[in-house]
């Protein structure tokens, strides 16, 4: 297949649920590789991977794929791998009847049906688990089996939507190294997720979604660059908030400082948070006061996106 | 060897019937005309004074339970769950993001469901008669009677599931849809007298029924389906089963183009 044809083209893409906005005014281009989808709960992402996934009509603007319009174009899926958020199955089938189903209505032959199913069986580890059912596989196993519905027919773009929810970090890891090596010539990977370590530890090109918009598209270091330039709050526990305070106020890379002596709190904002955590390591290792424990409250994407749309 | 998109979506959705709980429950229901049939005839046999006939109790009662509401509960069932399962168990992605048609998909669908629905209906009906009539198997007019009953519980079968197709996909609510349909429309307004009984699909299967047709030797059957057969006004045998073709087409028709423009919400 030419480069064309992995292309996934948004433009001016729209959708509204009554009068709910799901998605507003987005357009994008997305290529080979893998490209990670990055927004909190209800930012719009499942909205996207629906209307690319031609799940959903747009309601304003055109969505297409390698040049065609996806909604009702069931042709296009010979090409396409999705790997829906839902943890959703045909509980009384087995993983191996469940990926021969879903490869007969790909239209492969039964014999190319069993090779392909042995076969992404294999890719996501469930080979010796193939022939149970599905509804006693654990929360991992049942996701890398959303996987490999999704690569066996072997699709040039492959969209996952939140493929590592829920997943423990055993799991996460496999997954991840599962769609990196997926990404192989030159296919195109779409990812989704609310958690931003999660797409860094897979690609470096993001996409941020917010509110039903596109916030802002490019490299991860790009994406970084706009989170370290935000002010970060952190908190500390400690046995003796004013000496912690002390040892802090008028520092150039403490912007504010404020303490609660019921709760033994000291919170402190920072433009500086490597250097911050640098002087409370410091602390610790001393005698006095008693660094107790350190927490980021605003180190999340939520807190992000509020910076990057000036809230 | 490679199927047909149809076939691929009728083997894999026939194997989901097979496996679902609903099935399990549903033919043990369909069981009942059985049940029933041993337990006539074990009484038949107890009670003294002139038993009653084989052929009696299966027209008046195997058939008039399997059509009335055998037929019904099963269609409905069945039927309605061929979109509704799919989007509550949010399992629709799967089918929705292949290269078949939506069309092929929900006609794959039913016919999976008619084929299973067939054999529980046929087999039980096939059983019960064959217990009756233990004694009078070389009975040919029972026969004759049994191809007929078959035929009017096949077309029910196939109409029926088809309406109740229809309606799972775009009502939220299509059982309860279903239930005040069979239960309330049409087991009511088959006995009202005149053109209206024909609103009701069970008019036009009643019409295929034995022993009603004028000049059809009805007069030899006359008591056999008094009760099915009450009030009833009947369609020649031809026209019924158009009318029958053509609804059970019509509601295909019109549920593949509501299932392939209608967009579904998992969460809604």
């Amino acid at each position: 297949m030419n480069a064309g044809g992995r292309i996934l083209r948004a433009d001016k893409l729209g959708k509204w649920y009554g009068n709910v906005l799901g998605l507003s005014d987005v357009s994008i281009e997305i290529g080979p590789g893998i490209a990670g989808l990055l927004g909190p709960n209800g930012a719009g992402k499942s909205t996207f991977m629906k209307l690319i996934t031609g799940q959903l009509r747009p309601s304003i603007g055109t969505v297409t794929i390698a040049g065609q319009a996806v909604w009702n174009n069931p042709g296009l899926f010979r090409n396409i791998g999705f790997c829906p958020e839902q943890d959703a199955f045909y509980e009384e089938t087995t993983g191996r009847e469940f990926l021969s189903g879903l490869l007969s209505l790909s239209g492969f032959s039964t014999a190319e049906v069993k090779e392909r199913a042995a076969r992404a069986l294999e890719f996501v580890e469930l080979a010796a688990d193939a022939d149970r059912l599905i509804r006693g596989y654990s929360r991992g196993m049942r996701q890398r089996l959303k996987i490999a519905q999704a690569v066996a027919h072997e699709p040039e773009i492959l969209i996952l939507d939140e493929p590592l929810n829920g997943l423990d970090p055993l799991s996460k890891r496999k997954v991840i190294r599962l769609i990196k090596e997926y990404r192989t010539e030159g296919r195109t990977v779409l990812v989704s997720s609310h958690v931003l370590p999660e797409i860094e530890a897979l690609t470096k090109s993001i996409v941020l979604v917010h509110q039903g918009k596109i916030l802002a598209q490019g490299d991860i270091h790009y994406i970084r660059d706009l989170i370290d330039a935000h002010p970060h709050v952190v908190a500390v526990k400690t046995d003796d908030v004013r000496a912690l305070a002390a040892i802090f106020v008028g520092q150039p890379d403490v912007l504010s400082l404020r303490f609660d002596e019921s709760e033994g709190l000291v919170v402190f904002e920072t433009r500086n948070r490597d250097r911050l955590f640098e002087r409370l390591m410091k602390v610790a290792s001393g005698d006095r006061p008693a660094v107790e424990e350190i927490t980021s409250p605003d180190d999340n994407l939520q807190s992000v996106f509020d910076y990057l749309i000036g809230k | 060897m490679k199927l047909s998109p149809f076939l691929s979506v009728f083997r894999f959705s026939a194997r989901l019937v097979r496996r679902s709980r609903r099935a399990r429950l549903l033919a043990a229901v369909s069981l009942l005309p059985v049940v029933l049939a041993i337990a006539l005839q074990i009484t038949r046999a107890a009670v003294p004074g002139r038993p009653l006939e084989g052929l009696d109790v299966f027209s008046n009662v195997v058939m008039g339970f399997s059509l009335q509401f055998l037929v019904l509960l099963l269609s409905l069932f069945f039927g309605t769950s061929i979109v509704a399962d799919e989007v509550d168990n949010k399992t629709l992605t799967y089918p929705a993001t292949r290269p078949v048609s939506r069309a092929t998909f929900i006609l794959g669908k039913y016919a999976a469901a008619v084929s299973f629905l067939l054999v529980l209906v046929l087999a039980s009906t096939i059983l019960s008669f064959l217990i009756l009539m233990i004694d009078r198997l070389s009975y040919g007019t029972a026969w004759a009677f049994l191809g007929r009953s078959l035929a009017a519980l096949s077309f029910a079968t196939v109409c029926y599931t088809a309406l109740f197709t229809m309606a799972g996909t775009f009502l939220r609510k299509s059982i309860l849809f279903g239930l005040v349909f069979c239960f309330g429309w049409e087991n009511v307004v088959q006995y009202f007298p005149g053109t209206t009984q024909k609103f009701t699909i069970m008019h036009y299967l009643k019409s295929l029924l034995p022993g009603l047709q004028a000049g059809a030797g009805g007069t030899d059957n006359a008591g056999m389906l008094k009760f099915l057969l009450f009030r009833h006004e009947p369609t020649s045998v031809p026209v019924a089963v158009l009318t029958l073709v053509i609804l059970t087409a019509a509601f295909l028709a019109l549920a593949c183009f509501l299932f392939s423009r209608k967009e579904y919400l998992f969460d809604e």
